[in-house]
């Protein structure tokens, strides 16, 4: 009776962190996916077209970022899209309409977590991938952890182990070499995309800052229904704020979004869409089987996915300055994240 | 009362009573009151009973194999009770209905 209540033990530990293991990867891999339309996109029409436009009259920087908003809005559509039909298979339209319901407790972190994750994080790496390129953007947005965990420090107290602070600063040196690099050889020719800098910056101070949020509401909810109602956040920040905004300030919005509808750009948009949102759905699976920790440190290793990605269908080789940088975030990652995995049953509390 | 809540609520709900509770048993009282029966159902049921106790809100006190088949023959029972921040964060979400 002993033997066979620990063998089953173990047998249903094994199967846990197995599963646990496969959603991080699967995190990993479909994020480091996601970098590839988000870089082909700029190069398809309605989204070429509209960037030389506005870059006509308003300037390369002002078009960029117009450009962005309108690709992150369509981004935010795709992924809204896919977690719809998620929550199809899943059965779970009725627990996500009693979610929304609870606005107090949940739905207005998710909100809140969504003007961090969208306007800031998302739009920030589009502008990223399209000034600077792809490999850029995803590695300079493996900074949020340190992002999330001073913030964390801050708001709630948590405290920065010696550990988790070496974890922090290998990040940051390698921040330093990704961001440092690049500058350093453009400096020297005198022409610098900060704007791309910018939306490195914002990816990872964004994703940091919504990571700290989301998880207040998240702990109470199932995941798949609280991944939903943040990206529905967003699709209303995008659709029915930020879009008619720009347009009734004389951007022309609609026009090249109605263009949107089209074979090849629908097809990349709704590409961007799976990738991002299943990244997202099979991140928040992770956790309770391994643990946050763990789940972040694999799913931070969508850093080299990304970038082997990007030289498997585009033939690009990132600076050397990026793969030193992005080499170094995933080592800070692990350091900073294993601790906490030491206790995998119980991570707070 | 409770019907109408996010299933992590009634569960954390259902837990603030202080007891321990086993979670076939809570698995079958929400499957009943939520109408979820089936097996698709149940796991999906004490999976957020899994996730609630990673996040720190319950505790795993005790295991047992299911040698009847009361919920899913030769596996775990799992045997858990409310956690203090469990406890906090119970009575934010459900504080109204308590």
């Amino acid at each position: 009776m002993g033997i066979d209540l620990k063998a089953l033990k173990e047998q249903e530990n094994r199967r846990r962190v197995s599963k646990g293991y496969m959603w991080a990867l699967f995190c990993a891999v479909f994020w480091g996916i996601w970098y590839l339309p988000g870089t082909v996109i700029w190069v398809l029409n309605p989204f070429d077209e509209m960037f030389g436009a506005i870059a006509e009259t308003n300037g390369d920087g002002v078009s960029l970022v117009v450009t962005a908003a309108l690709i992150t809005a369509f981004n935010a559509l795709t992924v809204m899209l896919a977690l719809m039909l998620w929550n199809g298979v899943l059965q779970k339209f009725g627990e996500l309409s009693r979610t929304l319901r609870e606005f107090s407790p949940c739905s207005k972190w998710f909100f809140l977590a969504s003007v961090f994750g969208g306007p800031i994080a998302i739009l920030g790496s589009f502008m990223a991938m399209g000034f600077i390129g792809g490999a850029f953007a995803a590695v300079a947005a493996l900074l949020y952890p340190v992002i999330g965990s001073i913030l964390a420090y801050y708001w709630y107290g948590e405290k920065i182990t010696k550990r988790a602070a070496a974890g922090i600063i290998v990040i940051i040196i390698g921040g330093i070499t990704i961001f440092g690099g690049g500058l350093i050889t453009e400096l020297g020719t005198g022409n610098v995309p900060w704007i791309g800098y910018l939306g490195g910056l914002m990816a990872a101070v964004g994703w940091g800052i919504e990571g700290a949020i989301a998880g207040k509401g998240l702990d109470i909810s199932e995941p798949d229904v609280g991944l939903t109602l943040r990206f529905l956040g967003e699709n209303i920040i995008w659709w029915i704020i930020i879009v008619p905004i720009l347009a009734i300030v004389g951007f022309p919005m609609y026009t090249y979004a109605l263009q949107a509808f089209e074979p090849m750009a629908l097809l990349v948009l709704i590409f961007a869409g799976i990738t991002f949102g299943f990244c997202y759905v099979s991140w928040y699976k992770s956790f309770p089987l391994i643990g946050v920790g763990r789940g972040q440190g694999i799913g931070n290793l969508y850093g080299f996915f990304a970038v082997i990605f990007i030289f498997l269908f585009f033939g690009d080789v990132p600076q050397w300055t990026i793969l030193l940088g992005g080499t170094l975030c995933i080592i800070g990652s692990f350091v900073m994240f294993t601790e906490e995995a030491a206790e995998i049953e119980t991570l707070r509390g | 009362m409770g019907k109408n809540r996010p299933i992590k609520f009634r569960i954390l709900e259902l837990f603030l009573d202080g007891e321990e509770h086993w979670n076939y048993e809570i698995v079958s009282k929400i499957q009943e009151e939520y109408n979820m029966q089936g097996n698709y159902g149940r796991d999906s049921i004490n999976f957020d009973i899994i996730e609630l106790a990673s996040g720190g809100m319950l505790r795993d006190l005790e295991q047992r194999v299911d040698e009847e088949g009361i919920y899913k023959k030769g596996f775990l029972l799992h045997k858990y009770v409310i956690t203090d921040f469990g406890k906090v964060r119970g009575s934010d979400a459900c504080v109204r209905y308590v």
